[in-house]
């Protein structure tokens, strides 16, 4: 009886036994989570992860989420599988699309913003740039204007210093001519107190510095020639010596001695002869000098 | 009256064989009903994508959900039922993430010419400041 109830005993492990590792084999081979469900979890996690997005599509991702999970579960048919895998890889990227075309549009605030910004600064810039061509021309106007107005003045200075002098607009220049009465006769030296024609054109020099002088001298016919050439010289070399004395650089005054070549009236005549004895003082016109 | 029992009995008997060839049929004829409105949404979903332009977007995606869905087609053909839905449904999603990619897109040209007009204001403002010194 014993061995008997030993069999049955048996028996009854190997059975159970024998369950048990189906059971365990079972478990072996038990569905597991599909090919690929892991990878559309990273990608769904990705996204949730990403604030500027997944903030935006709550529902989209709510769905994508409930996709993923149907995906890993795990399941026997395999096509049933890898179909759940893909629906739920394609609402991941839908939801991610759709948080990016929102994000972009958000976006185009701040954008249309920056593009306002850009526009006025452009505008203002046009307009200070018109401001300041419109002050620079009123400027130069201005300035013209002043010129103008300078230059006029110069120009009545100017006649009024030649009124002055008694000095004649020439060809030449300005003539201005000094009679006989700064010399004794035969005399080269300055009579004293005759000057004040020269400090007349001493101050226009200092008042003009780019003009130049050329001071010829002259005699009338009586004495030889050679005499009065060398007396015309002398003449005015005594001129030279007086402005230069006052102060006007010396490179800016030539000298010649005419003689009696070139008379201004007749040598008959006491006032003929009178007239021819002097020094003449051509002052350069700097407009015709530069032509 | 041993009759009148078996003539009452006639009629049940008929039902419940009538019954089980109903529902024979009904076994035999639904096997695999052709998932309609699975092809009916796929189809709709491509004909929105096509009218949001996702051909010039998102061909791949759109190429995609109509090889999915000529596939369900066939599938239903050789009365694969299950395969049928299963393609059905992802041409659908295909379809749907052409729409969304092709929107994503558009929103970006937009994005990328706001900021390509913004720069070149800027570009010429400067050069105007240039020009200026």
């Amino acid at each position: 009886m014993t061995t008997t109830t030993d069999k049955v005993t048996i028996g009854r492990t190997l059975i159970a036994m024998t369950v048990a590792s189906v059971l365990l084999v079972a478990c072996a081979a038990a569905p597991v989570a599909p090919d690929g469900a892991s990878e559309v979890r990273t990608k769904l996690t990705q996204l949730q992860s990403d604030p500027n997005l997944a903030s935006r599509v709550p529902l989209a991702i709510k769905e994508a989420d409930a996709a993923v999970r149907t995906a890993e579960l795990p399941e026997a048919d395999q096509a049933l599988g890898s179909h759940r895998v893909y629906i739920a890889d394609r609402k991941v990227e839908i939801a991610r699309a759709q948080a990016e075309t929102l994000l972009l549009e958000d976006q185009r605030a701040a954008l249309s913003a920056q593009r306002e910004t850009a526009r006025l600064d452009s505008r203002t810039r046009e307009a200070d740039v018109a401001k300041e061509q419109v002050a620079i021309a009123r400027n130069e106007a201005d300035a013209a204007r002043v010129a103008t107005a300078d230059a006029q003045e110069q120009t009545a200075e100017l006649q009024r210093q030649i009124d002055a002098m008694n000095a004649k607009v020439t060809d030449r220049g300005l003539v201005l001519t000094l009679g006989d009465v700064l010399f004794a006769s035969g005399r080269a030296d300055l009579k004293a107190g005759t000057v004040n024609h020269l400090d007349q054109l001493v101050a226009f020099l200092g008042r003009y510095p780019s003009r130049t002088v050329m001071i010829e001298g002259h005699t009338d016919s009586v004495g030889s020639d050679d005499y009065n050439q060398g007396l015309s010289q002398r003449r005015a070399d005594s001129v030279r010596s007086y402005l230069v004395r006052q102060g006007v650089d010396a490179a800016r005054v030539t000298t010649m001695g005419a003689g009696e070549s070139t008379p201004v009236a007749g040598n008959e005549s006491a006032t003929g002869r009178q007239q021819n004895r002097r020094v003449e003082v051509i002052i350069s016109n700097p407009a015709l000098a530069a032509r | 009256m041993t009759s009148t029992p078996k003539m009452r009995r006639g009629p049940p008997l008929r039902a419940a064989a009538g019954l089980a060839g109903a529902l024979m049929i009904a076994a035999c004829a639904s096997t695999p009903p052709a998932p309609t409105g699975q092809l009916q949404a796929a189809q709709l979903a491509i004909s929105n994508a096509e009218r949001t332009e996702a051909g010039r977007y998102a061909a791949g995606e759109l190429g995609e959900a109509r090889t999915k869905l000529a596939y369900a087609n066939t599938a239903v053909q050789e009365e694969r039922m299950i395969a049928a839905a299963q393609l059905a449904d992802q041409s659908r999603v295909e379809a749907e993430l052409a729409s969304a990619k092709t929107a994503a897109v558009k929103a970006k040209v937009v994005n990328d010419e706001m900021k390509r007009s913004t720069g070149t204001l800027i570009d010429e403002m400067q050069r105007t400041a240039g020009d200026e010194q």
